[in-house]
């Protein structure tokens, strides 16, 4: 399938610091792509680079196939928010900004901006000026205006950030709608809890580089179900078309399912099978263990390679055949 | 570029500094139209409301008006950087030069507006002097204040007019300068200052006389004292307006956001 959404060896240097550094990635249509990491990281500037918001030193983007910054036309197809929280014209009402952005991108469909806005629980508000709206509206605003004329590509840059739990959900149900209808999503987020229900990918960034790219997808659908008999449950599973692979960990076995959906085959299954079932969840990918143990991996080799180039700094700057010369004088 | 164009309009009308302008240049006249120490200080007796403009005109462009339209070309550009607009806007199928064309196409008028809401302010504050033929000048034609005998209603409002239309023609470049300014620095404090900056060093350079006929800051007191025909300073001005914004869109094709 081709991507939507690419970049290859993508680097961006500001003078001599490089705040990306050859990034290559690929968000295919109808996925959902997370970027995490700590502040600083760089997903600002990466999102900012796969936008054409900003050039890049080294590296190639590809917006549904062609480069945005000679295509700039390709940009009716995107939708994105870059700034946290979401700017606007204070002056000018939600919906009047809506309008705005409505008629920048070529003109919307009637009624896409009252049904945005009733998707992002913002009616009562829209006719207010945006000066007076919180961070929460600012942020569902934004989502709203991406949304606006049906993109194919979404960027977004913390679209969720500061927000209370009601306007996460609302804004993360828009995007897996948005997903779902077949478009690619592309958000940096702190929220992993989140991301980890409906991503279908994570990207994790570190000093500008992308260290790790997880599929959720693959880790999604799996159970874990505590039985009294692992061997007969091993036995029967394997027999279930619906099942991908099994795994024995304890008195528990872990079953991947060919979709989740056919969690609720997994007890009758087992039951007639003469297996009492003593527990069963899903059993969730753990992001945030993951995020952190890859993170501190790569921090941890980041200081050996430091301290490995700083004792070779040292041997060479050593005198050939040194016995003490070193030593200060008396 | 209708909907850029649209959208500029109604910004550039609700900006801090537009309103601000309209209102320092509706108050300005009435000083010195009534200011007790005109006389004394300058020898100036008004026979005339056609002299209100000139006296507005000749202490304002100075300074005042440059201050004025750089500031409001600033704040056209920076007003995007404040509120975080910009880069939403440039994300819409915008090209980024057409995004600039559209506030410099406005700015290409803000000026003659600027010039208008002043005359008119003028010659309100001007009516209880009257708009009779009067013998003397309007001090924007021949004779300055002093004049050259009987002026007409319809000649002094001639020689008035001309005069705030080659001065709006002057700051058109500053407005475009101020546009580079905010561009390079993207602050519209930044872009104001460092657009007034300029036109000090620019007034400085008059101690090279070979230089005085090609600088812009000459040309502000143009409307009054020409340094040749109006063909050449259109042209001079046109060149430096052209020369600013040409450079503005270059350098913005190519900055990060």
């Amino acid at each position: 399938m081709d991507s939507a959404l690419s970049s290859r060896a993508l680097t961006k240097r500001y003078g001599r610091r490089t705040v990306v550094r050859d990034v290559t990635l690929q968000v295919h249509p109808g996925q959902v792509y997370a970027l995490v990491g700590p502040n600083g990281a760089g997903k600002t500037t990466l999102i900012r680079l796969l936008s054409g918001l900003a050039f890049p030193s080294e590296g190639t983007v590809r917006l549904l196939g062609v480069d945005p910054q000679v295509h700039p036309e390709v940009r009716r197809s995107l939708g994105a928010v870059v700034e946290a929280p979401a700017a606007f014209y204070p002056w000018l009402t939600g919906r009047g900004n809506l309008r705005l952005h409505a008629r920048l991108a070529g003109g919307v469909a009637d009624g896409r901006i009252d049904a945005l806005l009733a998707e992002m629980e913002l009616t009562r508000d829209a006719d207010r000026r945006v000066a007076v709206y919180s961070l929460g509206m600012r942020q569902r605003l934004g989502v709203a205006a991406a949304l606006l004329a049906r993109p194919r590509v979404l960027l977004l840059d913390e679209p969720a950030s500061g927000m209370d739990p009601l306007s996460l959900h609302i804004v993360h149900r828009a995007l897996q709608d948005a997903a779902r209808s077949g478009a690619a999503v592309l958000l940096s987020t702190h929220h992993l809890d989140e991301v980890v229900r409906y991503g279908d990918a994570v990207g994790i960034m570190e000093e500008g580089a992308l260290i790790d790219q997880v599929d959720l997808a693959v880790r999604r659908g799996r159970y874990r179900v505590v039985v009294d008999d692992v061997a007969g449950a091993m036995a029967a599973l394997e027999a279930a078309s619906w099942t991908t692979s099994l795994t024995q960990r304890g008195g528990a076995v872990l079953v991947q399912l060919r979709e989740s959906g056919d969690a609720a085959r997994i007890a009758p299954t087992l039951v007639e099978a003469g297996v009492a079932v003593q527990a069963l969840s899903e059993d969730v990918f753990d992001l945030r263990g993951y995020y952190r143990d890859r993170l501190q991996a790569e921090r941890d080799r980041r200081r050996e390679v430091a301290q490995e180039r700083v004792a070779a700094r040292a041997a060479e700057a050593a005198p050939v055949g040194d016995d003490g010369a070193g030593e200060e004088a008396p | 570029m209708i909907a850029l164009l649209r959208m500029e309009v109604g910004k550039v009308a609700r900006l801090a500094s537009t309103r601000a302008a309209l209102a320092v240049l509706a108050i300005f006249p009435l000083l010195w139209a009534y200011a007790p120490g005109v006389f004394d200080v300058y020898g100036l007796f008004l026979v005339s409301g056609f002299q209100v403009p000139a006296l507005s005109l000749l202490s304002s462009m100075e300074f005042l008006m440059p201050l004025l339209i750089a500031i409001v070309a600033a704040e056209l550009v920076g007003v995007e950087v404040r509120t975080g607009t910009l880069p939403t806007i440039l994300l819409r199928p915008v090209t980024r030069s057409s995004w600039l064309l559209a506030k410099m196409m406005v700015l290409l008028v803000v000026p003659f507006l600027g010039m208008a809401w002043f005359l008119a302010a003028s010659l309100l504050t001007g009516i209880p002097y009257g708009f009779e033929g009067f013998v003397g000048g309007t001090g924007l034609g021949a004779g300055g204040l002093a004049g050259a005998g009987l002026l007409t209603p319809s000649a002094a409002l001639a020689e008035v007019v001309r005069a705030y239309l080659l001065a709006a023609l002057a700051l058109v470049p500053i407005a475009m300068l101020s546009v580079l300014a905010t561009v390079v620095t993207m602050n519209a404090a930044s872009g104001a200052l460092a657009t007034l900056s300029v036109l000090i060093v620019m007034n400085l350079l008059v101690i090279f006389p070979g230089l005085e006929p090609y600088l812009l800051t000459r040309h502000l007191s143009a409307y009054a004292d020409p340094v040749a025909g109006v063909g050449w300073m259109v042209a001079l001005l046109a060149l430096y307006a052209a020369l600013f914004a040409t450079v503005a869109m270059v350098l913005f094709e190519r900055k990060d956001f």
